[in-house]
């Protein structure tokens, strides 16, 4: 067979063939498995990754409540409108048609959101946070590839109410100062997590179900901060603040001596919370965007607005000057160098190192006691006293005192104190800083350390965060009071106490006064580097009562502008009346003096209709004179009216008769004494009352009346009540 | 034509109409055999296989694209009904009769080619269908078929005489012809197929190897110069040797396709539940529907249906071995030499395992007149298994 041959030779090629098809398809077999069983886990982990759209459900960000759980931020739920470019494209749709329809309910510039949706991308942000109605509405346009997320927005109820303390979040709600920075964490809680798959085109998936992970809400910070007495630190703060022009800004701190707490803080100037980015000075605001080149601008912005979100009562270390003086004493008497009694002699100056540091009067204070000397905040004395200290001693007491160490407070940005190194602290060195020149202490470190020599000698770590709350109210963590160390003991915080209440009730910070409590404190005021610039930090601190000290209150005025610096003069009212309202707040007791009993404030009781005999004697009973205008037998009217509060001792006039045109113009008593003021005022048949904080004991002719209210000129009935507020001119 | 052929094809025209008992399976003469019946089930296996996959893989893309998910698989089923027609008819069609035309077949083949030069529809700077409106179909399917026919045809009138260069090179001639026509559409992936599966004919009829061994030397510079001259080639082949390069630009469509692979793992996800056929894997349906299989099937599915195109390779070539002459050996050896050379090198380019080139996967990819020429062939190769040699009986 011919055809034999040839075909067995084809069949063994065709079985070569089979063999390398064979061998082809087990290679391509073995490819296989390598990519589906040994590469496959990753390759489908970034196949997932690539199919799902992992959306993020944002937590409900916890709510920051003061120390009795009023609310000072919280979250609400707002929406945020997104849009995806490319689907809208993908689906034909008109983009401008659709940009039109957005821009009516979101009143925004249409063309804006058509610069949006014209880009190249699956995801543009048009609008953030708006509310759930106006989402409602873009809902129901019902346009293709424009989505609505859940988002929340921050809300502050009391607007630029300690904003330095609160803090704010940005558009991304996380917190960028503050507690909202700090406590960010806790707040924030852990977002959801919505699983979608989705295609290619980055649309959702038809039939697929979503896997939905519930976010967990924030917690809840409860604050230290005590929103009525941080509201009374605001009201007079923000007074002075306006009123003495300070430049450099202005802080009060409020802190309970006995806990730590901070029962409230302000910084000025302040901003609203609620609008963060938006610089508060006018003046600055148009200076920077007067400014052309947008990169100088912004960075111009931008340190206007760190400047303004400074938190000065933490972050800003300054000199305390006299107020200084506390703790000098405190360690002279703790180590028994000097006592009460221990005499000295001033005369307006003391000689260092061959050069001559001026004490505040100049012509001396002449032979006092110790007492005396920390009265009259006596520089020589305490030069002397720093001396005798000694410089190991000083600086072990000034690292008990806590002045060298961060308190490890509960804001960002904390810092230390500047002071001496120990190769340049010399005897000038020690003799200045005995007076509070030389250091620099934040006015954080520096109620800490008073609030020590209040308390018994406690060292107390100051603290904003009382707890953390979840959402039924219950406690998930509670910060209690720490004590850092004891620094002095409880006779000489005692001692330090009536030595500060002297310095209120009889020297330098009068001004401070309040009639019913008794503040202990010390002035401060110190000339900034370069010296002879005539620019001061003008501060006092003071505590109260000072025979059981409850709070601490300090006020720092940088760089007041408006003629006075002195902190006597200006910084120690503010104390005063903040002391004051908090401590009424707080239902203490008030202690009157004998002295303060008689002039104490009295009301004034009704006596119309009454017959003339009645009306005198409801008067008398209330400590009141009186003067009668006419000649009946009944009251018909009194002046001033009743429930006026008065000043003991004032005359209220009573009318038997029509009481017309007994109309009296109020004098000009400004810059007059207290008894020139009753003089000029009784001249005009009208009455007295002094405001209760500020200087009002001594009858000096150093004791000026600085405000009254009504102003000079004004016409009133006569009889009525001017309030006239006194300021003690011989301070430091 | 031999005289043994003549008589043998005498019978052909007289009996069947006396003998034929049903449609496929006994069709001719008095000692014909019936179908083999490994390769038709295979054959059926896969086309019922790719149906099932082509309405599985091209849902989403039908449902997004024309907003019916039944688009590709109302058209395929309707193609794969022809197909099935049409292989009817040419397994009853006695392949012997094929040599009478292999000729006229092959000049109507260059014709077409030429014409699609002239006529053809452009599609992204390619000219490769010729057709009105909806009716079109690609000359280069039936020149894949013409040609195999022809070179069947020949190769087995000249006997062993290929072992001749001077003869070998007359194949190489006219596949060369071929070859600049497909790449003048350009249609390179088809020149790779017809090519290759020339080659095999030529082997397998006893071309010796060392006349390929040196042909190939000046393919080389070939090669190079195309790459340069269609710098998309040049990108594929920069493309495959790390795909995760470019992941978003030249890189997506493999990388697509290793993920829908991978993603399948052992057992797949399940049938219907591929996600990568949204959008991910670009027209899963098509080039790139096994490893929208691999996905849904995992590596359990994805070999077996290897192994399926294994065994109808080996039922295949059990044919050719068995046929009565070496035209119906070498005509079955180039249809099977076609449709394995396809299922290799798609496989191949979606597993990244060679740089990407269009090749479809036979039976499961969706693509009409393709399926139809497939079908027909795979009646050619029936026919022939009706003609088995009763020589061991």
């Amino acid at each position: 067979m011919t055809m034999e041959k040839p075909k067995r030779k084809l069949q063994i090629r065709m079985l070569v063939m089979f063999v390398v098809f064979a061998f082809c398809l087990g290679a391509l077999g073995v490819r296989l498995v390598f990519l589906q069983v040994i590469d496959g886990p990753k390759l489908q982990r970034e196949a997932i990754e690539q199919q799902t759209r992992d959306n993020i459900v944002t937590s409900k960000r916890g709510t920051i409540f003061d120390r009795n759980r009023k609310v000072l931020a919280q979250s609400s739920s707002v929406e945020t409108v997104t849009a995806n470019p490319n689907e809208i494209r993908k689906a034909k749709k008109d983009a401008a048609k659709i940009a039109a329809e957005l821009s009516v309910v979101l009143e925004m510039d249409a063309a804006e959101i058509q610069k949006l949706l014209d880009k190249q991308t699956n995801h543009v942000t048009i609008k953030r946070k708006i509310d759930v109605e106006v989402a409602t509405r873009v809902r129901e346009l019902d346009l293709v590839g424009v989505y609505l997320q859940e988002d929340s927005k921050r809300y502050y109820p009391y607007g630029n109410f300690a904003s330095h303390v609160i803090g704010f979040t940005g558009t991304d709600n996380t917190g960028l100062g503050g507690i909202e920075m700090v406590y960010d964490e806790a707040l924030r809680g852990v977002p959801g997590r919505v699983i979608a798959l989705k295609n290619a085109l980055d649309t959702d998936m038809p039939f697929q179900e979503e896997t939905h992970i519930d976010p967990q809400n924030g917690t809840n910070v409860v604050l230290t901060i005590d929103e009525v007495i941080q509201h009374f630190a605001e009201k007079h703060l923000e007074t002075v603040f306006r009123e003495e022009k300070v430049q450099q800004g202005a802080a009060a701190i409020v802190m309970d001596v006995e806990t730590g707490e901070i029962l409230a803080m302000t910084v000025k100037p302040d901003f609203d919370l609620n609008h963060p980015f938006e610089l508060v000075d006018e003046e600055e605001k148009a200076r920077i965007d007067a400014i052309t080149n947008e990169e100088e601008r912004n960075k111009e912005r931008s340190n206007a607005l760190q400047k303004m979100w400074r938190n000065k009562a933490v972050v800003d270390s300054y000199e305390p000057g006299s107020c200084f003086k506390i703790f000098t004493a405190s360690m002279a008497l703790e180590e028994g160098i000097v006592s009460v009694t221990t005499p000295f002699f001033c005369p307006g100056y003391k000689e260092v190192a061959g050069r001559k540091i001026a004490c505040a009067n100049r012509n001396g204070h002449g032979a006092q006691s110790f007492k005396d000397g920390v009265k009259n905040s006596c520089n020589p004395v305490f030069i002397e006293v720093g001396q005798m200290v000694g410089p190991d001693l000083f600086k072990k007491y000034y690292r008990a005192f806590g002045f060298t160490e961060t308190t490890g407070f509960d804001l960002p940005g904390e810092a230390n104190g500047v002071f001496y190194g120990d190769s340049n602290f010399g005897l000038m060195e020690l003799s200045t800083s005995a007076f509070g020149q030389g250091p620099k202490v934040t006015p954080l470190q520096m109620i800490a350390a008073v609030g020590a020599v209040a308390n018994g000698g406690e060292l107390l770590k100051p603290y904003l965060v009382k707890e953390l709350v979840d959402d039924d109210g219950n406690v998930l963590k509670s910060y209690e009071p720490t004590v850092v160390r004891q620094v002095i003991s409880s006779e000489t915080s005692e001692l330090m106490c009536s030595l500060l209440e002297n310095v209120v009730t009889n020297g330098s910070g009068q001004n401070a006064y309040i009639k019913g409590f008794r503040l202990a404190g010390k002035t401060g005021t110190s000339e900034k580097i370069p010296r002879g610039n005539g620019k001061y930090v003008s501060s006092f601190i003071g505590f109260a009562p000072a025979d059981d000290p409850k709070v601490v209150c300090l006020v720092m005025l940088d760089e007041a502008s408006n003629g006075e610096y002195y902190g006597g003069r200006i910084a120690a009212p503010v104390v005063g009346k903040i002391m004051d309202d908090v401590l009424n707040y707080m239902k203490i007791e008030p202690q009157y003096t004998e002295e303060e009993k008689e002039n104490l404030d009295v009301y004034v009781p009704d006596v119309r209709g009454k017959s003339t005999q009645a009306a005198i004697k409801d008067v008398r009973a209330q400590n009141l004179t009186y003067t009668i205008v006419g000649g009946g037998e009944t009251v018909k009217d009194q002046m001033p009216k009743a429930g006026s509060n008065m000043t003991a001792n004032s005359t209220v006039i009573l009318y038997t008769e029509d009481n017309t045109d007994n109309k009296v113009t109020v004098p000009n008593v400004l810059n007059l004494s207290l008894n020139e003021v009753q003089a000029s005022l009784s001249a005009n048949k009208l009455n007295l009352n002094v405001s209760s904080a500020g200087a009002t004991g001594s009858t000096s002719q150093r004791t000026i009346a600085i405000r009254q209210d009504p102003a000079p000129g004004t016409v009133l009935e006569a009889g009525s009540i001017v309030r006239v507020e006194f300021r003690f001119l011989d301070v430091d | 034509m031999t005289h043994t052929e003549k008589q043998r094809k005498a019978p052909d025209k007289t009996v069947p109409k006396k003998r034929s008992r049903d449609s496929v399976c006994q069709a001719t003469g008095a000692h014909m055999g019936t179908v083999d019946f490994g390769f038709l089930v295979s054959v059926m296996l896969l086309l019922v296989l790719g149906l099932i996959m082509v309405f599985s893989a091209s849902y989403p893309s039908a449902y997004y694209q024309f907003g019916n998910g039944f688009y590709f698989i109302q058209k395929q089923f309707l193609w794969a009904v022809i197909g099935v027609g049409a292989m009817i008819v040419t397994a009853k069609f006695d392949y012997h009769k094929y040599k009478k035309y292999a000729v006229p077949i092959l000049v109507v083949c260059v014709l077409l080619l030429l014409a699609v030069l002239v006529a053809g529809i452009s599609n992204k700077g390619a000219k490769r269908w010729l057709g009105f409106g909806s009716i079109s179909f690609q000359p280069s399917e039936l020149a894949k078929i013409g040609l195999i026919i022809y070179f069947a045809y020949s190769m087995s009138t000249i006997k062993g005489k290929i072992k001749e260069f001077r003869y070998l090179v007359r194949y190489w001639a006219v596949l060369g012809f071929f070859v600049v026509l497909l790449l003048l559409e350009p249609h390179f992936s088809v020149c790779i197929i017809i090519g290759l599966t020339s080659v095999v004919m030529m082997l397998v009829a006893g071309a010796r190897v060392r006349y390929f061994a040196i042909a190939a030397l000046p393919v080389i510079p070939v090669g190079v110069w195309m790459a340069i001259f269609e710098p998309y080639r040049l990108q594929r082949l920069i493309t495959f040797t790390d795909p995760f390069k470019d992941r978003l630009g030249d890189g997506w469509q493999i990388i697509q396709s290793l993920y829908a692979i991978g993603s399948g793992g052992l057992f797949g996800v399940g049938f219907g539940n591929s996600r990568q056929k949204f959008m991910y894997v670009s027209e899963p349906q098509n080039d790139f529907i096994f490893s929208i299989i691999c996905e849904e099937m995992g590596l359990i599915g994805a070999v077996a249906i290897l192994a399926l195109f294994g065994y109808m390779i080996y039922r295949g070539i059990r044919i050719a071995m068995d046929a009565p002459d070496s035209f119906g050996s070498l005509l079955v050896i180039g249809v099977v030499a076609l449709v394995g050379i396809q299922t290799v090198l798609n496989i191949a380019v979606v597993t990244s395992s060679i740089p990407t080139t269009g090749i479809p996967l036979p039976f499961f990819s969706a693509g009409g007149s393709s399926l139809v020429f497939l079908m027909a062939a795979m009646g050619i190769v029936m026919n022939v298994s009706k003609h088995k040699k009763q020589a061991s009986i």
